[in-house]
């Protein structure tokens, strides 16, 4: 069982005094049936789609939870594209947790440094250590840096990644503004498995969008280490019907394989040919979340492997994983609509444990919207069970937006990418 | 050998006499029937990815439509003609198909429950 810390007490009691709390211990056999362990403490590391969600429903579930996320602000990677682009600034997908805090979720702007899964703590950097009776970690990515010869977090600061949304999105898009009309953007696509699948070839069309507007005589190449990608098809069509002639793609098969960049020379080495760039945003090969692999929750896969409907670690009994650092299959993508779906269903299945209940089914849901252009969305959407295969779309749901398709659809899609945006982040941090 | 389905047992079970049929006893359309009944807190867990897009507790601040406020019978009439594609969507009929009629019905519920 967990401290009971004073101010945990005075939490429980709202504020009575301590020792009518202590009086109430002895009868309250009912209280803690159904509200679980008394004084049960769940941990959530990391306060991005996944994390702040699963805080969020736990707190809801009666739980008693702490938030921990180094930053006082989270700038979300969905709709950093429209920055880079230029449509959006950066305060339009700023958050605060505030209404977290307020709803009662305790969060601590600190940074953890260790997990000791045997001793059910955490490590903070300011000193702190945090018991938990449950363990959630939900932080995101890490790049692998160097499979890309010359291309480390220094180089990240001349070749932007702008794959973790902040000061490296604000610099992709300063350079997009500083470049001269005529020049090449050049974009080095990552291997999969990687955060946000459509994300790269939405961002293309978002630099495109700007490009047409004001440096219509500039290009864009795309160096990809696949041959497909999410939702090709229908950015192909946009990609010719709105900037025909300016979006170059180079698959992996064809040369798009890049091995080496030179930050000095602005040059980035394909398998065939060097490619110079006036632009160069390098998205690399990504890993769970450096905490994740530090805490031993990560296989050779480099991501955490976990159980479907809890989301509990296969290494670590005790300790969740949820969001981009977990393996979910090919079906699931890493995206902040699955981190929030995933992070309901874990809150759910956490919540029932503690209180001694059965967890219940799970069901998870994808949707996500790509702006083509400011006006014509495309999406993807898929609903997701439990199976004996593992995490499988149900049969006859799903798929992407029909490739025949009215302008009218193509607008109402775009205005629905703007209300998921809204409602997505209302529901995580609102 | 022809995989026994929910659909060849069942008029069995009704030759064979049975009289505690389980409660769905049409297969479902399109999907694998569930042979769980469907609890509080799996209708919980699959309403609740409705907030993601349409608001928390389906209260949206946004483009997309709110759920709040509506009866459980108008939501699985909405759902039914979006899997049907009676009313035309964007994306609901490919959400809508990933449930079975007793889901649906289930879900509803959940949600109406948020005025």
């Amino acid at each position: 069982m967990s401290r009971i810390t004073r101010r945990d007490f005075l939490k429980l009691t709202g504020g009575a005094g301590a020792a009518s709390a202590l009086g109430m211990l002895g009868v309250s056999s009912a209280h803690a049936a159904k509200h679980g362990k008394m004084g049960a403490h769940v941990v959530v590391v990391g306060g991005g789609f996944g994390g702040a969600t699963c805080a969020k429903y736990l707190k809801r579930a009666g739980i008693n939870v702490t938030l921990i996320e180094p930053s006082t602000k989270f700038i979300t990677c969905p709709f950093s594209n429209y920055v880079i682009g230029g449509t959006h600034k950066i305060e339009n997908i700023t958050h605060t947790y505030d209404a977290l805090k307020k709803s009662g979720v305790n969060v601590v702007h600190d940074t953890v440094t260790g997990i000791d899964a045997a001793g059910k703590s955490v490590k903070l950097k300011g000193g702190k250590t945090l018991k938990y009776d449950r363990l959630v970690v939900s932080p995101g990515i890490d790049f692998k840096w160097n499979a890309i010869k010359g291309y480390d977090e220094k180089a990240s600061n001349v070749m932007p990644h702008a794959w973790k949304a902040g000061p490296q999105t604000l610099l992709l898009r300063k350079q997009l503004e500083t470049m001269k009309d005529g020049g090449t953007f050049i974009m080095v696509a990552p291997p999969n498995p990687f955060r946000c699948p459509p994300g790269p070839y939405e961002r293309a069309s978002m630099v495109a969008h700007y490009f047409k507007q004001h440096k219509p005589k500039s290009k864009i190449l795309i160096l990809d280490a696949k041959d497909d990608f999410s939702k090709k098809s229908l950015f192909m069509d946009g990609w010719n019907k709105l900037y025909p002639g300016m979006i170059e793609w180079v698959p992996g098969a064809k040369g798009g394989k890049v091995s080496a960049v030179d930050t000095k020379t602005m040059t980035v080495m394909g398998e065939l040919d060097k490619h110079k760039g006036a632009v160069v945003n390098v998205i690399p090969a990504q890993t769970a979340g450096g905490i994740a692999i530090k805490a031993g929750l990560a296989n050779e896969t480099g991501f955490c492997p976990v159980d479907f409907k809890t989301f509990e670690s296969k290494i670590h009994k005790g300790i969740h994983v949820i969001g981009d650092s977990s393996i979910v299959g090919a079906a699931l993508p890493k995206s902040g609509f699955a981190a929030n779906s995933e992070a309901k269903m874990c809150a759910s299945a956490i919540a029932a444990m503690l209180k001694g209940e059965s967890v219940a089914d799970v069901s998870f849901v994808n949707t996500c919207y790509s702006l083509i252009a400011p006006n014509y969305g495309i999406s993807v959407a898929g609903v997701y069970r439990v199976t004996e295969k593992g995490i499988v779309p149900v049969e006859g749901s799903g798929g992407v937006s029909p490739k025949e398709a009215t302008d009218a659809f193509r607008a109402e899609e775009a205005k629905y990418a703007y209300g998921w945006y809204a409602s997505i982040t209302a529901d995580t941090w609102g | 050998m022809k995989p026994i389905t929910r659909a060849t047992i069942a008029p069995m079970l009704v030759l064979l006499g049975a009289v505690a049929l389980p409660a769905c006893q049409t297969p479902a359309k399109t999907e694998a029937p569930k042979a769980v009944p469907i609890t509080a807190a799996a209708a919980a867990n699959m309403g609740n990815n409705c907030f993601t897009c349409h608001g928390p507790d389906g209260r949206s601040p946004g483009e997309i439509p709110s759920l709040n406020g509506k009866s459980a019978e108008a939501l699985v009439k909405s759902i039914q003609d979006f899997k049907s594609g009676a009313r035309p969507s964007t994306v609901m009929a490919r959400h809508a198909k990933g449930y079975s009629d007793a889901e649906i019905a289930a879900i509803a519920k959940y949600i109406s429950s948020f005025k």
